[in-house]
């Protein structure tokens, strides 16, 4: 099988007025006829952007170097006239994004959007263009898909947009698919019907693939050469089946390590730089402590929302109804589920950020819920929290020194701001942060250091509880590994309890001792990880673990 | 928009009887005995307590009755009626140029975005927008009608058609001169954030030219900016441009609200505030319907 | 897809500062607004166009480019000064004797009255002021009002944006209906309105002299603006994960709207006062123009318009020009430093 596109030497930065940085640094790799290239990096890794390349579908900003060459069907892509460009794109190479809420245009219908492609391309009138419309739809699994044409964007639920993009893209039978995270967006248990859509419809039209992701797990099932790139050059490149069984480079090997395995419970998670350094791994299992008197206990938890649809008239819905858990100095209770199941308002409610409709919270004895924000006060020393979002948890307008200091102001600690300065920094080396980092903006950091922060300014106050929503979410899967292992020394150390959330069911199942499954503002399911995991009771446990990335399709 | 009129109504009354003059001693002019002006502060129930002065200025507004201007003893509601047929004879024709010069020429300049052409342009619009109205009318009025004999210098008649052709094009076309450049401006912007929505991407890597994009894609998007825009503009399509109506001594409603406020005429002042603000949420709330059409995402409640 | 470029550690203002010197029209603007600062400095010191309202010229006086031409009005003025023989008014007039003693006494008395220019650097008005003079502290006027009002109207629509958008709930109600109702009247009618109460109410003697009531108007009919904007901003920024982590450590209410989100939003404030700065001015040039601004006593760029409408007819031009030069140079610069800053702190390019 041959070459049925090869980028060769890729090289692309991006400039404003003065500077230009380069992001993408001599790539080269190869998409084969009728087979799937997997394009596999974390965020900065220029995988995107090499892609997108192949497409000239970088922003303003690019540029290109001219000893850079994409090269198909004896052409070279980059330096085509942009009307070749057009007539390939859509008909002979076509592209799905990550998002595809926002890739779709809000004004027209779908139908109107694929029809579009179809009329581009080929002489169809509007009437046989939406006819082929509809049975696209019905090839990539719209159910009803004459009336779901008349449809807009924002009517549609993740999935079907998707399937709607998918549908767009193939309907001039393309050679090479470009699929830039397609299922990254999408609620777990759509993901794997999306990932098999896309499997089934390559195999059918005998087109080339090119699949974008960030997770090497997600496309062991579905690749058949794999590249993975770092910083902008390829570490990597090869069958899946080499790279899953041999990995040469360091940082291959880190990827794949680095999830917490769905087996065992080693003490440390391996990071990246224990591959870099080769440095021994640490596999002796992890010691919990035994269950004892529970620090903070749930009961009923209960949030209903009112809407008002009208002047008058108010719509109830119900985030959370009758969650209830405790948890035990030392030890973690873990909620899942899905984005929608209530897991965070849960969260918000026992850290009296959002008002519970219902319910009891009780921190060692003391009903936090019905407390007066004053007597609120003194409680929010022992209980703290460490939200997902480390772009967004810091103030950008302050340095780290100001954020870590002022909880300890608030609530006395440390006689003078000296000492709470000096203090900071035996934080941010607890942390495993240089102390140089007081002076500095949190635009400076990566996500990973960003959340360490974070975590940094919630032990600021010595707490006893630590909620952890989402934690490691947003992080690349190389920093997750350093940010869950610093999670686990804190816990030892400080004895300190957590409540821990998690759309990902191998991160919750690692870091847990109780595992609470959500769904609806529900709990369908609890109990241990491995009785969740080796026997689970509800069909939607079964469903979510199902979903779960197992590396190579024959088994890792 | 009840709540809201009941606030337009109360923040005029009460602007008017603790900030403004006492009713009774600007009717009466500078010398008038103590008889006088008592007996037209019954006249116009002034020495009746707030609440009820508020129950009849309410009733006022209900039965469109305002009673008479203190200056010309014209009925209120009279002068409001005759006034507005020449305000809107200058205004709606601004209105309908502006909008429809300034959507092509921003579309323009928003496909010719960062090079020289948009660059100028912008240039040309920012100095432009830095000179005064005032200063376009004079020179325009001194130099097209004055000097050059193009259009009279002033003018108005009693016929509909003549006033169209003969009396409105020079205020039409300086006031139309006057906004296209912040128009522009503004509708570029809406042009260009469109452009960085993701569904733009979508759209090119369809094969979709750029100009077929801007018409076909971006355009429909941006038209709810623009509807925005355009409700903004249309409560001041029925007050006038007071100026134009001054410099050009077109009998409007603007020229008519200058007139009252510099002779204190406050029945006139306030009536024309009042009816305006309620023409005003007339406005918005068909803008509200026209969204729907033009946006399916927007539901009604 | 954003490029995200990695910058040396600065914080954001000396970020914002670097970025405004590299991008050239930013740079120059800057320069210019500053010089028409040190301008308006100097005029308000009284260093500059002091004797402003002193008729230093003749009437109409030609600029001084210009050269000699013939000022026929300055001509006019002399010929009605010439005397002649009075007639005899004695069998009439009971006062008819004194009058030559008077004259005599007259005569005896001598005002020095200054000698009348001819030319000036940039012509004269009618009464023979100085255009110069009135073009610069016309400067100071016009743009003292426009920047106090928007100073005005940025802290009213800040504070009750800030409140409607961190609160929600009731304050949000009380104050969209109170922004709803400033909205519904159009803004020349309700400035008409103020204009009219402010002008024959009980208060008129308190703003008589002095800017203040033209500030007021603007800035009670202009802070609807900053209020949306504001608004929105805390909207967005009171359910972000940084406002939640202060509530969390137990910061309160008004430590989260002013210490920590104000500092996150004041770019977008910068930026729509500078909006303010120049549609003020513009409006305080068209209500002086129409007698509604500034008091008599007063310059601004709006009273020079208004004398230039008559001027212009007998070909007196120079009037109009100045008025129309300064203030197009300092709006045009104002405008682009505007857009150069709100380029410069766009968090997208940055």
């Amino acid at each position: 099988m041959s070459a049925l596109l090869s980028v060769r030497d890729l090289t692309v930065s991006f400039v404003t007025r003065r500077t230009s940085l380069e992001v993408v640094h001599g790539v080269s790799f190869e998409v084969r006829e009728n087979a799937t290239l997997a394009l596999v990096g974390e965020s900065g890794s220029g995988k995107t952007v090499s892609a997108m390349s192949i497409l000239r579908l970088l922003p303003e900003n690019a540029v290109v170097d001219p000893a850079s060459r994409v090269d198909y069907a004896g052409e070279n892509l980059l330096t085509v006239s942009s009307a070749r460009m057009r007539a390939l794109r859509g008909r002979e190479i076509s592209a799905v994004f990550q998002e595809p809420m926002s890739s779709l245009n809000p004004v027209l219908t779908v139908g109107e959007q694929v029809a579009e492609v179809l009329r581009l391309h080929r002489r169809l009138s509007v009437r046989n263009a939406l006819e082929r419309a509809a049975e696209l739809f019905d090839e990539v699994g719209i159910p009803e898909p004459r009336a779901r044409l008349r449809a807009y964007p924002h009517e549609l639920s993740g999935g079907q947009q998707q399937r709607v993009m998918i549908a767009m893209a193939i309907a001039n039978e393309p050679k090479l698919l470009i699929a830039d995270e397609p299922t990254t967006a999408l609620d777990v248990t759509v993901q794997r019907q999306v990932l098999e859509l896309i499997a089934r419809l390559r195999s059918r039209h005998r087109m080339s693939v090119l699949f974008i992701s960030h997770d090497l797990g997600l496309v062991g099932e579905l690749a058949d050469d794999v590249v993975v790139m770092r910083d902008g050059v390829v570490r990597e490149s090869g069958p899946v089946e080499r790279i899953f069984r041999a990995p040469q480079d360091a940082y291959t090997r880190a990827l794949l390590a680095c999830r917490p395995p769905l087996d065992s419970r080693p003490r440390r998670l391996p990071v990246i730089d224990d591959f870099m350094r080769s440095a021994h791994l640490n596999t002796a299992p992890l010691e919990r402590p035994a269950p004892g008197a529970p620090v903070v206990e749930a009961k009923h938890l209960r949030k209903e929302f009112r809407l008002r649809t009208g002047l008058f008239r108010a719509k109830s819905l119900v985030a959370v109804s009758d969650v209830s858990f405790d948890v035990a100095r030392g030890r973690t209770v873990g909620l899942v589920g899905e984005s929608g199941s209530g897991k965070t308002t849960v969260a918000m409610m026992v850290m009296r950020l959002v008002e519970a409709s219902g319910g009891e919270a009780r921190l060692e004895g003391t009903e936090l819920l019905g407390l007066t924000a004053a007597q609120m006060l003194a409680f929010r020393r022992r209980i703290q929290i460490v939200f997902q979002n480390p772009y967004a948890s810091l103030n950008p307008r302050r340095s780290i020194g100001r954020t870590l200091a002022e909880p300890m102001r608030i609530h006395g600690l440390g006689a003078s701001e000296a000492e709470r300065y000096e203090r900071a920094r035996t934080l941010l080396d607890r942390v495993g942060l240089p102390r140089e980092a007081m002076e500095r903006y949190p635009h400076e950091f990566s996500g990973g250091q960003r959340q360490r922060i974070a975590i940094a300014r919630a032990l600021a106050v010595e707490p006893e509880v630590l909620i952890c929503d989402e934690p490691v979410s947003a992080l690349d899967v190389s920093v997750q590994a350093t940010v869950l292992n610093l999670l686990l020394d804190l816990q030892e150390s400080l004895g300190l309890a957590y409540v821990f959330i998690s759309h990902d069911l191998a991160v919750v199942k690692y870091m847990a001792d109780e595992v609470l499954v959500m769904r609806a503002g529900e709990v369908v399911e609890r109990g241990t990880p491995e009785a969740i995991f080796r026997a689970p009771q509800h069909e939607y446990t079964r469903n979510l673990l199902a979903a779960i990335p197992r590396g190579l399709r024959s088994g890792n | 928009m009840v709540p809201t009129l009941a606030g337009v109504i109360l923040l005029v009354f009460l602007l008017f009887k603790f900030f403004g003059g006492d009713p009774s001693q600007i009717l009466a002019g500078q010398v008038a005995s103590a008889e006088q002006i008592d007996a037209i502060r019954r006249e116009l129930g002034l020495d009746r307590p707030w609440y009820v002065q508020l129950g009849i200025f309410l009733r006022e507004i209900l039965t469109f009755d305002f009673g008479k201007s203190w200056m010309t003893r014209e009925q209120v509601s009279d002068i409001f009626l005759t006034r507005l047929p020449a305000t809107l004879t200058i205004t709606v024709p601004i209105l309908l140029l502006e909008v429809a010069l300034a959507i092509p020429i921003a579309m323009l300049v928003a496909y010719y975005r960062g090079r020289l052409l948009d660059r100028v342009i912008m240039a040309v619009c920012v100095a432009a927008m830095s000179i005064s109205f005032l200063v376009y009318i004079i020179v325009g009025q001194y130099l097209l009608g004055f000097e050059l004999g193009w259009f009279p210098v002033q003018g108005w008649s009693d016929d509909f058609w003549r006033n169209l052709v003969v009396y409105a094009p020079l205020p039409v076309l300086l006031a139309t001169l006057v906004s296209l450049a912040p128009q522009t401006r503004l509708y570029r912007s809406f042009f260009l954030d469109e452009t960085k929505n993701d569904y733009v991407r979508t759209a090119r890597a369809k094969g979709l030219s750029e100009p077929a994009i801007l018409r076909r894609h971006v355009l429909p998007n941006a038209l709810v900016p623009v509807l925005t825009n355009v409700s903004l503009l249309l409560p001041g399509v029925f007050v006038g441009s007071f100026l134009l109506e001054i410099f050009f001594s077109i009998p409007g409603l603007g020229r008519e609200i200058y007139i009252a406020v510099n002779r204190s005429d406050y029945p006139v002042i306030q009536a024309f505030t009042v009816y305006l603000a309620v023409l005003t949420m007339f406005i918005n709330l068909g803008a509200d319907i026209l969204y729907r059409v033009v946006d399916p995402r927007i539901q009604l409640r | 897809m954003a490029a995200i470029l990695d910058l040396t550690p600065e914080n954001a203002w000396s970020a914002l500062w670097r970025r405004l010197r590299e991008d050239r029209a930013g740079a120059v603007s800057l320069g210019i607004v500053a010089a028409y600062l040190f301008m308006i400095l100097f005029a308000a010191a009284g260093i500059l166009a002091r004797g402003w309202s002193q008729e230093v010229g003749v009437p109409y006086a030609n600029p001084g480019f210009l050269g000699e031409r013939p000022n026929l009005e300055a001509a006019l003025r002399k010929k009605t000064e010439r005397k002649g023989v009075a007639p005899d008014l004695s069998k009439v007039d009971p006062l008819a004797p004194k009058y030559s003693e008077w004259e005599r006494r007259t005569q005896a008395l001598r005002t020095v009255e200054p000698e009348r220019a001819m030319t000036l650097p940039w012509g004269g008005d009618r009464w023979g002021h100085d255009v110069l003079a009135k073009a610069i502290k016309g400067s100071q006027v016009s743009i003292a009002v426009g920047v106090a009002a928007a100073l005005c109207a940025s802290v009213i629509g800040t504070l009750l944006g800030a409140f409607a958008g961190f609160y929600g709930r009731w304050v949000n109600d009380v104050l969209e209906w109170l922004y709803n109702v400033f909205t519904s009247i159009p803004s020349i009618l309700l400035i008409f309105s103020l204009a009219a109460v402010l002008r024959s109410g009980p208060f008129a003697n308190w703003f008589a002299s002095g800017i203040w009531t033209v500030v007021i108007i603007l800035a009670v009919t202009g802070w609807t603006g900053m209020y949306r904007l504001v608004r929105a901003e805390y909207m967005k920024h009171r359910s972000r994960e940084y406002v939640l982590a202060a509530q969390a450590i137990g910061a309160s209410a008004t430590s989260r709207m002013f210490v920590h989100i104000l500092p996150n939003v004041s770019h977008v404030i910068l930026v729509q006062l500078s909006l303010l700065v120049v549609a003020f001015i513009k409006v305080e040039v068209i209500l002086s123009f129409l007698g509604l601004g500034v008091p008599v006593d007063m310059v601004s760029w709006g009273t020079m318009l208004s004398e230039a409408q008559t001027e212009l007819v007998i070909g007196k031009w120079w009037q109009l020009a100045a008025a129309t030069v300064f203030m197009a140079i300092f709006l045009t610069a104002f405008s682009m430093l505007t857009d150069s800053l709100r380029d410069a702190l766009d968090p997208k390019l940055r």
